[in-house]
């Protein structure tokens, strides 16, 4: 076996250890919790301004409109931060080294999507009078850029989280274009149901693997 | 001037491509399915058993089979002996990328 050789089959033993830790280590928990936290979110959005309709925000006080805000943006930032200390402590569990490399990756491959939609999110609410319609596109939006994060994150891993993403994109696709006035029951059903739904799959397949 | 690697260094249950894929998963996982694996590694049913059986036979992981009501539930990890002649052919590959760079450098 020659140099070259030896570096090839290093780095094809480094890739495989990655995907197999990023399965290991694919937060469930954190995806239950965060589905919750999203349903939470709807149930409190729904008491807000009685509707299932996002736009229907635009009816209620600057005040009520900034406190709605303020709690999605913690309802997101919450969940990331279950993500990573709940990743971190399954790393520490089974006395694997902090997965640098492949929580990168997946952080890589969300962000463009994430990024894009927070964009367009705030294109459609920063006008001096935003328009309903365009605040009805932010929640299929956001499924579907999630969606897409979520299935190229896949890419470094096992099938499940592409699946995810599949699911994503495919709803954010029916909720775009039949259910636009729905966006309460659209973020309930994806970013809490599914990532329940998912969660629970995902501990329940690292049990079977993990029982003697 | 350090000893050349003789064929006779190198595993050669490990050194085959997807035995090396198999001890180099278990090797970050307490234990994984069958499936997992398979799905991982993009392999067939035949050949992930042919493969998981020579590495059975050679002491460098268990296979564990069981049931799950009805379905059969196979599961594998990696032994102790394993995981050293993991480590070993790890350092035996860094030894040959060393010498490789070390013979480029002394020929420049």
């Amino acid at each position: 076996m020659d140099a070259d050789e030896a570096r090839d089959r290093m780095q094809e033993i480094q890739r495989i250890m990655e995907r197999a830790t990023l399965f290991t280590l694919l937060p469930g928990t954190a995806a239950v919790a965060g589905g919750l936290l999203v349903l939470a979110g709807c149930a409190a959005s729904y008491a807000m301004f009685r509707s299932l309709d996002f736009a229907d925000m635009l009816g209620i006080s600057l005040g009520a409109q900034a406190a709605f805000c303020v709690m999605w943006f913690a309802i997101g930032v919450l969940g990331v931060l279950l993500e990573a200390v709940l990743t971190t402590r399954a790393a520490k569990r089974l006395g694997l080294v902090a997965p640098d490399r492949p929580a990168r990756l997946a952080a890589l491959s969300l962000t463009p999507s994430v990024a894009v939609a927070m964009v367009l999110t705030v294109k459609f609410l920063i006008p001096l009078e935003p328009r309903p319609e365009e605040v009805q596109y932010i929640v299929p939006v956001w499924m579907m850029l999630y969606g897409t994060g979520v299935y190229t994150a896949g890419l470094f891993s096992i099938r499940a989280p592409r699946v995810l993403g599949v699911a994503f994109i495919l709803m954010g696709i029916v909720a775009l274009l039949f259910f636009p006035g729905y966006g309460v029951v659209s973020a309930a059903l994806s970013f809490g149901l599914l990532h329940v739904v998912f969660g629970l799959y995902v501990v329940h397949k690292q049990r079977q693997i993990a029982a003697p | 001037m350090s000893e050349p690697i003789k064929p006779d260094d190198i595993d050669a249950v490990i050194h085959e491509r997807v035995r090396l894929a198999i001890v180099a998963a278990l090797a970050v996982s307490p234990q994984l399915s069958f499936n997992e694996l398979k799905e991982m590694l993009g392999l067939t049913d035949g050949n992930l058993s042919a493969h998981s059986r020579t590495l059975d036979e050679a002491g460098y992981i268990v296979v564990e089979k069981a049931f799950q009501g009805r379905r059969p539930h196979t599961t594998m990890r990696l032994t102790l002996k394993g995981r050293k002649a993991f480590q070993r052919y790890l350092e035996t590959l860094r030894q040959i990328v060393d010498r490789g760079d070390q013979a480029m450098n002394d020929s420049s």
